[in-house]
C-alpha cells in the first residue's frame, strides 16, 4: 500500500521523466558493448562433448588402402558423368549406387522462385543397417553442385566410395541414406520436407514429389563438400559449416564431434566461417562472432546441411578449403569416424547447446552470456515506449494567453497555495495536468502502417527475378516519401495533437521492443541486428520549430525559416539513412554482394525455404521506421494542430 | 499273451508316431540374391495331450509345458525377431510369414475364456511373467497397456477336440526388446539335444545375431490326427535368418572388414581411365561359394537320432539343378546322395551317428539361369510423418504388385500415449504405375477399433479391407503425442518410444485358397517406428529446484521470519495464553483437591467449613495472576492448605 502509493507519488518527479531516453541510451550502449566482451576468457568457454555415447575419435578407422583406389576411379566415373545430360546423369548415379548394393530412389522437384522455375532431382540410396531395425537413419550427402555452384566431384565420389566401404560393415545401428540432390539449396529443403510429410501438396511455388523409400527418424545429416575435378587437390583446413535456416543451429555436439575428430583424430584443422587463420586472439574471436551474427540474422541457408535442421535434424557440412597436405583419404577418415560416433547415439542429440555464439572452432558463447544483449536493445525500445506512454498522459497547463516574446522573463516557478484543512502551503504549480487519452487515430495508423509493410514484402518475394532491383527502388523512394505524406495528411487532415503523436511512437516501439525480445530467443543475431539498425527510432522527436527554440528568439523571420528547412533536411537524411532498403544497399555495397543477387537469395529464402527474415525486415522493422518518421515530420508540418 | 502284447506296443507306437513324429528337426537352405542365404531351422516335438496332462513330458519341454497347464495356455505363439526381410530383393517370406514377428518380442495365446475377464488376465499375466523368466526377456512388461484382443488377424492354427472349452485371444508386444543370445540359450534348452547335436549344433549366437534378419518362433498348439487318434501337443520350434554369405565368411581371427589388398580387387578393366592406382570396382557376377562349415563356424556335429523310426534330422537346400552341391560327411572325402530330390530342392538325411560331421559345400558357379523368385504377396512400409513435439501422422502404404485384388486385415495396436484422430483416418489407393489416375477411397469392410485409455490400455485398430490389383493402398492418419508425466520417461527417453509394427495378413483368395495349410493366409509386418515425444530436459528441473529452493529459503524464510516478528521489551511479553489456561486449570484442580481433603478431614474431625472455604478462596485468587503468579499462587494454595491443615490439627 504504502510502496505503490510512494511509487505513484514518482509519476510526477520531473527526475523520472527526464530519465527514460538516458536509460535508453544506457541500454543500446551496455547491449553493444555487450558482444564485445563475449570474446573474453571470462565470459566465453572452451566447447566440450556433452554427451557420453559420442566417444569422438574413439575407433580406428580403417578406410584407406584400396579404397583409395575405388575412390579414383568413382572420381573419375562422376567426372565423365558430368559432361552427360540430366537424364543420363540421374541413370549413370543411380546404376552406381545400385551396383554398391543401395535401394537407390529418385525424387523429382520443382520451385517456382522470382519467377523463374528451378527443376531437380534428388538420387538417394538406402544402406539398411544389417542388424538395424529401421526405426533411426542418418544422412551422407553430397550435393551434385555446391553452394558456389561448383561441381562436386571429389565430394559425390568421396560419398560413393564411402557408402560401398561402410555396406561391408554390420555395426550401423542406424541405416545410412546417401543422398545426392542436384544442387544445394533446393535439392535437400525438397527431400527433408517430403520425408516428413505424408503427401506434398503442390503450391505455387513447389512441387515435390513424395519419396518412395524411407527409413525411420533422421539423427543427423553430413554434407560434404568437396568440388576437385579428378586431377585432385590437396586442402589445408576443414571449414565447418552449421548455420540452419533461420538461424537455426544444430546441436553443439555434433559441431563438437566433428572438429574433435577432424583435428584430434586426423590432425585436420577446423576453421569456422571461412577463418582461414585463427590466432585465437581478442580481435580474431571478435570477427569470428560478427560473422556469425551476420550469417545468423541473415537466416539464409549456408549450405545443403541448412535444410535440416528446422526439421530439427541436426546437420553440418564439411567444406574443404586452401592448400596443405590433407588429400580425399583424410577426409573419409575424418568422415567415417564421424558417423562411427553418430552411431554411437543412444538417443536423439540433445545434451549440449542448441544456443550458442562459436568464437573460434573450439570455443563458444552460451545463450546465458549472449542473450542480455539482444534483450537490452529491445528493452530500450519499451523504456523509451512507457515514457512517451506516461508524457501522453500529461498535456502541459498552458497559460490562458500567453504571446511569444512577452513571456521571456518568466524565470522563477509559478507558485500555488495548497490549502488543507487549518494548514497553508506554498507549493510550485504543475506544469502538466492529467489528460484523457485519444488512442483511436494512433491505433489505425500503426496497424494500417504495419499491414502496409506486407505491400514491400509482397513485392520483393514474388516479382520475377528482373524486376526486383526496380521494386526495390520503388520500395526505396515510396517508403522516403511516405512519412512525410502520411505526416502532413494526419497533421492537415485530422489535426493530430501532440498527445496523438507520443501514443502512436508509443504503440509503435512497444510493438517492436515486445517482437524483437520474442524474436531474441528464437534468432538472437536477427533480433539484435534489427535492434541495433532500428535504435535511433527510440530518440526521434517531433521536428522543434525554429521559433521554439529559446536561442533564436531575437531572429527575424527569413533566417528562422532558413533554420526549419535546415534542420528538417538534415533529420529527413539522417532519417533517411536508416531506412530499411537504405540499409539494405549499404549492406550490400559493403559486403560486396550484387543487390539484385541478394534480392534474389532472399525471395528463393521466402519461398523455398521458409526463411522470415524478411518477413521481420518488412514487417516489424519498416513499420517502425515509418511511424518514426511519421512522429519526426509532424514537429515540422504540424504546429497549428497542436494543444 | 502278455509277451505279444508287449511285443506289439513299440509297433502301435511307430505306426502312431509316423502320422506325427515325436521329434524331427529340419534344416532349410537357400540362396538369395545379392549374396545372401537363407537358413530356416525347424524343430517339431510333440506329445499326447494325456501324457501331457499327467505330466509325463519326454520331447516336449517340461519347463513350458508346466507353464502352459498353470496358466491354462491353449495355444501359445511367441516370436523373437531382429532386422528386416528385404523383400523387395529377397522375394516373398519363408513359411509365408508365419512364423515371424515383428522385431522385438511378439506374443499371442488363446487361454481358456472360464472365470470371465479376470481370470484371462490373471492367466495372461501368469503366462507372460513366466515366459519372461523362462526365455531372459522382458515379458513381464506386457501390461494392460500392450495387450490387445484382435478379431480378425489370428486364428487358432491348432484343431481342438470336442471337450475344448471357450478361448480368448490375446495378443502383445515389445518393440523395444533387443533380442540376443540370453534369449537363444533357453530356446535351444528346449531341444532335446540342446544344441549339442543335430543341426542345432550350427545354432552359435555369433552367428545367429550377425544375421541380416533373424526370427525365432515357438508355436505351441494341439493337433488331432484324422485317423481319430489320440490328439497330440505339438510345439514347433523355428529359427529363421538371412545370413550376409561374404560377412560370415570372413575368417574369426579378423573379422574387421577392412579395404581388401589392391591384388584381391577385382576391377572393372572396361573403363578407360583404369589404371594401376584406380580401379572401377566390378560387379559381382554368379553365385557366390560358401560351406556350411565357414558361414557357421562348424559342420553339423553328429545328428539328434533319438529313437528307431523317426525321421531324425534332415537338411534340405533349394539351388538350381544345374548347382553343384557336395555334401561332405564324416571328416573323410565321402560324400552323400541326396536322399530326395526334385526340381529345386535336394534333401539329404544326415546319418544316424552321433561323432561324425556333415558339412555342405557349394562353389561359386555362373550360372545364366535366373533363379525364380516368388514375389511376396504384398509389400508394405510404415513411417510417421510431420516433426514437432505436439502432432504426427502415420502414414503406411501398401503396395500390390499382383493382378488379383487381395482381401487384407491390418492390425494396429498403439501405445496410449499416441492418440489417433480417427475421423482423420484415410485409406486411398491408385494405380502403381501411372500417378495421374485419381486416387480413390478404399471402402473398409470392417473396422474394429478400441481407443486407449491412458495408462491402462492402448489402441487397438483393425481394418478389413481389399487391395485392388496392381495398385498402392495409402492409410494415413493423424494423431496427438501426450506428455508424459515425468516419472513415466524411461532412463533414454531422447531415444524417443517404439511403437510396434503393423500386422498385416493376406486372407487366402477363396478361388484358389483350397488347402488347409493356406487358410491361414500369409503374414506381413512392417518394421517398427520411433516415437519421440515432448521430453523435458531432465537435467533443468533438478537444477531450477535446487536453486529455487535455496532461494525461497533464504529470502522468504528471512523476509516472513522478519514480517511476522514484532520487537517487545522482555517486560512487555504479555502471558502466553496457554500457559493462563493451564494455570487456571491447575488452579480449580488444585482448589477442588483442596475442598475435597477439607471436606474429608471435616468429616473425621468436624472442620468448620469457613475455613475450608478461605483455603479455596485463596487458590482462586492465586489463580487470577500470571503465569509465575499462578506458580506461586499455587504454591500459596498448597501452602495455605497446608496452614489450614496445621490449623485444623491445632484444633484437634
Amino acid at each position: 500500500m504504502a510502496l505503490s502509493a510512494r511509487l505513484l507519488t514518482l509519476r510526477h518527479s520531473p527526475i523520472l521523466l527526464q530519465l527514460p531516453p538516458y536509460l535508453s541510451a544506457l541500454c543500446i550502449l551496455i547491449g553493444i558493448a555487450w558482444l564485445s566482451i563475449l570474446p573474453l576468457n571470462e565470459y566465453s568457454r572452451q566447447t566440450y562433448v556433452s554427451e557420453n555415447a559420442i566417444l569422438p575419435g574413439q575407433v580406428h578407422t580403417y578406410f584407406g588402402g584400396s579404397e583409395h583406389n575405388v575412390f579414383r576411379a568413382y572420381r573419375q566415373e562422376v567426372y565423365q558423368i558430368s559432361q552427360w545430360s540430366e537424364e543420363d546423369r540421374l541413370a549413370a548415379l543411380g546404376n552406381v549406387m545400385q551396383e554398391i548394393g543401395l535401394r537407390v530412389a529418385a525424387q523429382p522437384y520443382r520451385f517456382t522462385v522470382a519467377g523463374e522455375e528451378v527443376n531437380g532431382t534428388n538420387v538417394y540410396g538406402l544402406l539398411q543397417g544389417p542388424r538395424a531395425d529401421a526405426t533411426e537413419a542418418m544422412v551422407l550427402m553430397a550435393a551434385w553442385r555446391n553452394f558456389e555452384g561448383k561441381i562436386n566431384y571429389s565430394g559425390v565420389a568421396l560419398a560413393l566410395t564411402l557408402a560401398r566401404y561402410f555396406k561391408r560393415w554390420s555395426i550401423w545401428s542406424k541405416d545410412i541414406i546417401l543422398l545426392i540432390p542436384m544442387d544445394s539449396t533446393y535439392g535437400p529443403e525438397a527431400w527433408v520436407s517430403a520425408y516428413h510429410s505424408t503427401t506434398s501438396e503442390v503450391t505455387t511455388t513447389r512441387n515435390i514429389s513424395s519419396l518412395p523409400i524411407k527409413a525411420g527418424a533422421l539423427q543427423a545429416a553430413v554434407a560434404l563438400d568437396y568440388p576437385v575435378g579428378p586431377w585432385g587437390h590437396r586442402f589445408d583446413k576443414l571449414d565447418i559449416l552449421y548455420d540452419g535456416i533461420n538461424g537455426a543451429l544444430p546441436n553443439l555436439d555434433l559441431l563438437n564431434t566433428a572438429v574433435a575428430v577432424a583435428s584430434g583424430q586426423m590432425g585436420i584443422g577446423c576453421s569456422i566461417h571461412g577463418m582461414l587463420s585463427h590466432s585465437d586472439s581478442y580481435r580474431d574471436r571478435l570477427t569470428t562472432l560478427a560473422k556469425g551474427v551476420v550469417t545468423q540474422s541473415a537466416g539464409q541457408a549456408t549450405g545443403p546441411h541448412s535444410a535440416f535442421v528446422p526439421y530439427h535434424v541436426d546437420a553440418i557440412t564439411l567444406k574443404t578449403v586452401g592448400d596443405g597436405w590433407h588429400d580425399e583419404m583424410s577426409l573419409g577418415r575424418t568422415t567415417e569416424s564421424l558417423f562411427r560416433s553418430i552411431n554411437n547415439l543412444l538417443e536423439h542429440l540433445h545434451q549440449s547447446f542448441f544456443f550458442y555464439i562459436l568464437l573460434n572452432a573450439n570455443r563458444f558463447a552460451s545463450i546465458g552470456n549472449y542473450l542480455p544483449a539482444a534483450m537490452l536493445l529491445a528493452g530500450s525500445f519499451t523504456v523509451t515506449a512507457l515514457a512517451l506512454w506516461v508524457q501522453s498522459g500529461q498535456v502541459p497547463v498552458e497559460p490562458t494567453a500567453k504571446i511569444a516574446g512577452t513571456g521571456s522573463e518568466e524565470q522563477e516557478p509559478k507558485l500555488e497555495v495548497v490549502k488543507v484543512g487549518e494548514d497553508i502551503a506554498l507549493v510550485p504549480a504543475a506544469t502538466t495536468k492529467a489528460a484523457e487519452r485519444e488512442m483511436l487515430l494512433p491505433t489505425a495508423v500503426v496497424l494500417a502502417v504495419h499491414l502496409a509493410g506486407f505491400v514491400p514484402l509482397y513485392c520483393l518475394n514474388s516479382l520475377h527475378r528482373e524486376y526486383l532491383p526496380l521494386a526495390l527502388q520503388a520500395v526505396t523512394a515510396t517508403s522516403l516519401i511516405l512519412p512525410a505524406f502520411t505526416s502532413t495528411a494526419l497533421t492537415r487532415q485530422f489535426k493530430t495533437s501532440t498527445q496523438q503523436i507520443q501514443i502512436m511512437q508509443s504503440f509503435s516501439l512497444l510493438l517492436l521492443g515486445a517482437t524483437l525480445s520474442t524474436l531474441a530467443t528464437l534468432n538472437f543475431s536477427l533480433a539484435f541486428v534489427i535492434g541495433v539498425l532500428a535504435s535511433p527510432l527510440s530518440f526521434i522527436r517531433p521536428l522543434p520549430k525554429a521559433t521554439d527554440l529559446p536561442f533564436l528568439r531575437s531572429a527575424n523571420k527569413q533566417y528562422l525559416y532558413n533554420v526549419d528547412v535546415a534542420i528538417s533536411f538534415v533529420s529527413a537524411l539522417l532519417h533517411a539513412a536508416l531506412s530499411p532498403p537504405v540499409v539494405l544497399c549499404a549492406l550490400c555495397w559493403y559486403f560486396g554482394h550484387d543487390v539484385e543477387g541478394v534480392l534474389v537469395e532472399m525471395a528463393k529464402g521466402w519461398a523455398a525455404q521458409g526463411v522470415y527474415t524478411s518477413f521481420v525486415v518488412w514487417a516489424v522493422w519498416w513499420p517502425a521506421w515509418v511511424v518514426g518518421g511519421i512522429v519526426m515530420v509532424s514537429g515540422a508540418v504540424g504546429g497549428a494542430g497542436r494543444q | 499273451m502278455k509277451l505279444s502284447q508287449l511285443l506289439t506296443l513299440p509297433v502301435a507306437l511307430a505306426s502312431a508316431v509316423l502320422a506325427i513324429p515325436e521329434y524331427s528337426e529340419h534344416l532349410h537352405l537357400r540362396p538369395l540374391p545379392n549374396g545372401y542365404l537363407y537358413a530356416g531351422f525347424n524343430f517339431t516335438a510333440s506329445t499326447t495331450l494325456s501324457a501331457y496332462e499327467s505330466q509325463h513330458f519326454r520331447y516336449f519341454p517340461r519347463s513350458l509345458g508346466q507353464i502352459l497347464q498353470h496358466s491354462h495356455t491353449q495355444e501359445l505363439h511367441l516370436r523373437f525377431a531382429l532386422g528386416r526381410w528385404d523383400d523387395e530383393s529377397w522375394g516373398s517370406r519363408p513359411r509365408d510369414g508365419r512364423r515371424e514377428g515383428g522385431t522385438g518380442v511378439e506374443i499371442w495365446a488363446w487361454l481358456d475364456s472360464g472365470g470371465g475377464r479376470v481370470a484371462v488376465e490373471e492367466r495372461w499375466s501368469n503366462l507372460v511373467n513366466s515366459l519372461s523368466g523362462l526365455f531372459c526377456a522382458s515379458l513381464n512388461f506386457i501390461d494392460g497397456t500392450k495387450t490387445t484382443r484382435p478379431v480378425l488377424s489370428f486364428e487358432p492354427e491348432g484343431t481342438r477336440g470336442e471337450g475344448g472349452g471357450s478361448m480368448e485371444l490375446l495378443h502383445g508386444t515389445l518393440p523395444h526388446e533387443v533380442v540376443c543370445t540370453e534369449n537363444l540359450t533357453p530356446f535351444l534348452k528346449l531341444l532335446p539335444c540342446k544344441g549339442k547335436a543335430g543341426v542345432s549344433s550350427l545354432l552359435d549366437g555369433h552367428k545367429v545375431f550377425d544375421a541380416n534378419w533373424q526370427t525365432m518362433s515357438i508355436d505351441v498348439r494341439p493337433v488331432c490326427p484324422v485317423g481319430g487318434e489320440e490328439c497330440r501337443l505339438e510345439i514347433q520350434q523355428t529359427v529363421d535368418i538371412v545370413l550376409d554369405v561374404e560377412r560370415s565368411m570372413r575368417p574369426r581371427d579378423d573379422p574387421i572388414p577392412r579395404p581388401r589388398p589392391i591384388e584381391e580387387l577385382e576391377c572393372d578393366e572396361s573403363k578407360s581411365y583404369h589404371a594401376p592406382d584406380t580401379c572401377y570396382p566390378k560387379r559381382k557376377e554368379g553365385e557366390m561359394a560358401w560351406s556350411l562349415s565357414k558361414i557357421f563356424g562348424t559342420p553339423v556335429r553328429g545328428s539328434c537320432h533319438l529313437a528307431d523310426g523317426d525321421e531324425g534330422s534332415d537338411i534340405g537346400i533349394e539351388v538350381l539343378p544345374d548347382r553343384l552341391v557336395n555334401v561332405l560327411h564324416g571328416g573323410s572325402n565321402d560324400t552323400l546322395a541326396p536322399h530326395k530330390q526334385n526340381h529345386d530342392l535336394r534333401l539329404f538325411r544326415l546319418p544316424d551317428s552321433a561323432r561324425q560331421h556333415t558339412d555342405i559345400m557349394v562353389s561359386q558357379q555362373v550360372i545364366q539361369q535366373v533363379p525364380l523368385q516368388n514375389q511376396p504377396p504384398l509389400y508394405a512400409s510404415r513411417q510417421i510423418t510431420g516433426f514437432g513435439q505436439e502432432r504426427g501422422g502415420m502414414h503406411a502404404v501398401i503396395r500390390n504388385p499382383h493382378p488379383d485384388q487381395q482381401r487384407i486385415v491390418y492390425l494396429e495396436s498403439l501405445p496410449w500415449f499416441l492418440r489417433p484422430y480417427m475421423h482423420t483416418l484415410k485409406v486411398q489407393s491408385h494405380p502403381t504405375n501411372s500417378h495421374d489416375k485419381p486416387t480413390m477411397d478404399v471402402k473398409l469392410e470392417k473396422m474394429y477399433y478400441t481407443p486407449a485409455l491412458d495408462r491402462l490400455r492402448g489402441t487397438h485398430l483393425e481394418l478389413l479391407l481389399t487391395v485392388p490389383a496392381e495398385s498402392t493402398v495409402e492409410l494415413t492418419y493423424d494423431f496427438d503425442k501426450a506428455i508424459l508425466r515425468y516419472t513415466e520417461y524411461p532412463p533414454d527417453a531422447n531415444r524417443g518410444f517404439d511403437v510396434a509394427p503393423a500386422v498385416i495378413r493376406v486372407l487366402p483368395n477363396n478361388t484358389a485358397g483350397n488347402g488347409n495349410g493356406n487358410a491361414q493366409g500369409s503374414y506381413l509386418r512392417t518394421t517398427s517406428l520411433l516415437l519421440p515425444l515432448p521430453t523435458p530436459d531432465f537435467s533443468m528441473p533438478y537444477n531450477v529446484i535446487i536453486l529455487t529452493s535455496t532461494v525461497i529459503a533464504l529470502g522468504f524464510g528471512s523476509i516472513f521470519n522478519l514480517l511476522v516478528r514484532r520487537f517487545v521489551l522482555a517486560e512487555e511479553v504479555p502471558p502466553s495464553p496457554l500457559a493462563l489456561r493451564v494455570a487456571q486449570v491447575a488452579g480449580a484442580v488444585g482448589a477442588i483437591v483442596q475442598s475435597l481433603k477439607g471436606r474429608l478431614r471435616g468429616t473425621e474431625v468436624g472442620q468448620s467449613s469457613g475455613r475450608k472455604a478461605a483455603g479455596g478462596e485463596g487458590g482462586m485468587n492465586g489463580s487470577g495472576g500470571g503465569a509465575k503468579l499462578n506458580e506461586s499462587g499455587g504454591k500459596d494454595d498448597w501452602a495455605g492448605g497446608a496452614t489450614s491443615q496445621d490449623e485444623s490439627r491445632k484444633h484437634r
